[in-house]
């Protein structure tokens, strides 16, 4: 059975997660292994105009992003979260992966880039990495 | 509609079908193609392209195909058509479509997708009167998936 990494803030509290996706079932997905990494949920959000109004409300120490959503797409929400907070820790996980969205993203601020399909495992090593290189430590 | 156009998607399908769902057993069938309406088997989840290609993508299938599809990708039974079957169905379509034109993009032909729209009802027909519907079936061991794509380049 694979060995599934967790994580803690510096200050040993658990990291709270904003996730984005319109999708109902891909929010379950990510929220599993939000858990499985020793991680909460603090909100959620459909599109991107409601993830703004969640970070400001809520103020999330990560925001998983997904980028096809109605109303406003995930690419412009990282920008106006990372306009809020320059040190926001956004990830993307999304369907579309090529070379020039993976790029902007990363140059908008984004902290990494997940596509879908993804195993869960290597996903929650992923995040657990991306908070490690942050400052988070093993839980 | 360049016949070419629909082999992303199906390569995309059979790779999600496999690497997401452990489906293995999968049967390509012939292509068709169809200049008039086209009569959906119940479960039509459709993804918008726009760009350098524009049209639709549609992922056709019956209820207890996409019933079983999504017992799968959750890992648990729905045996009832619900919400969150819906957005399951939903976004298989999304993942497939989305490594459809990752594909594309990266070979430099600019493309992008909307978000699903799922349509669910029995004979319903989706007509592109301007477009050809190019129809390559899936023959799996929980049912048949028709991928149905309408696309045409934008010059």
């Amino acid at each position: 059975m694979e060995v599934i990494p967790k994580v803690k803030k510096p200050d040993g509290g658990p990291y709270k997660f904003l996730v984005v996706d319109d999708s109902q079932f891909m929010r379950k997905q990510i929220e599993r292994i939000i858990i499985q990494i020793g991680c909460e949920v603090s909100c959620e959000a459909e599109n991107g105009k409601d993830a703004i109004e969640k970070y400001k409300a809520n103020k999330p120490d990560v925001v998983t992003m997904d980028i096809t959503m109605p109303e406003m797409n995930g690419v412009e929400a990282l920008r106006q979260i990372m306009a809020i907070d320059k040190n926001a820790i956004v990830i993307m996980m999304t369907a579309v992966g090529h070379d020039t969205i993976v790029k902007q993203s990363i140059l908008l601020g984004a902290k990494h880039f997940i596509v879908k399909p993804f195993k869960p495992t290597e996903a929650a090593r992923t995040i657990v990495s991306v908070l490690k290189k942050l400052g988070g430590q093993d839980a | 509609m360049k016949t070419e156009y629909v082999v992303p998607f199906v390569e995309a399908a059979i790779s999600v079908l496999k690497d997401m769902c452990m489906i293995t057993d999968i049967k390509r069938g012939q292509l068709n193609a169809k200049n008039d309406a086209v009569v959906t088997r119940g479960v039509a989840p459709l993804i918008g392209v726009t760009g350098q290609i524009s049209g639709r993508v549609v992922y056709d299938m019956d209820t207890r195909t996409a019933l079983k599809l999504a017992s799968i990708m959750n890992g648990e039974t729905f045996s009832e058509w619900n919400e969150f079957v819906e957005s399951t169905i939903e976004e298989f379509a999304n993942i497939v479509t989305g490594q459809a034109l990752t594909g594309l993009n990266n070979k430099g032909i600019k493309v992008d997708l909307t978000p699903p729209v799922l349509f669910t009802g029995q004979n319903m027909k989706i007509a592109n009167t301007k477009m050809m519907t190019l129809i390559v079936p899936l023959e799996l061991s929980i049912g048949r998936i028709e991928i149905n794509v309408s696309l045409q380049e934008n010059k």
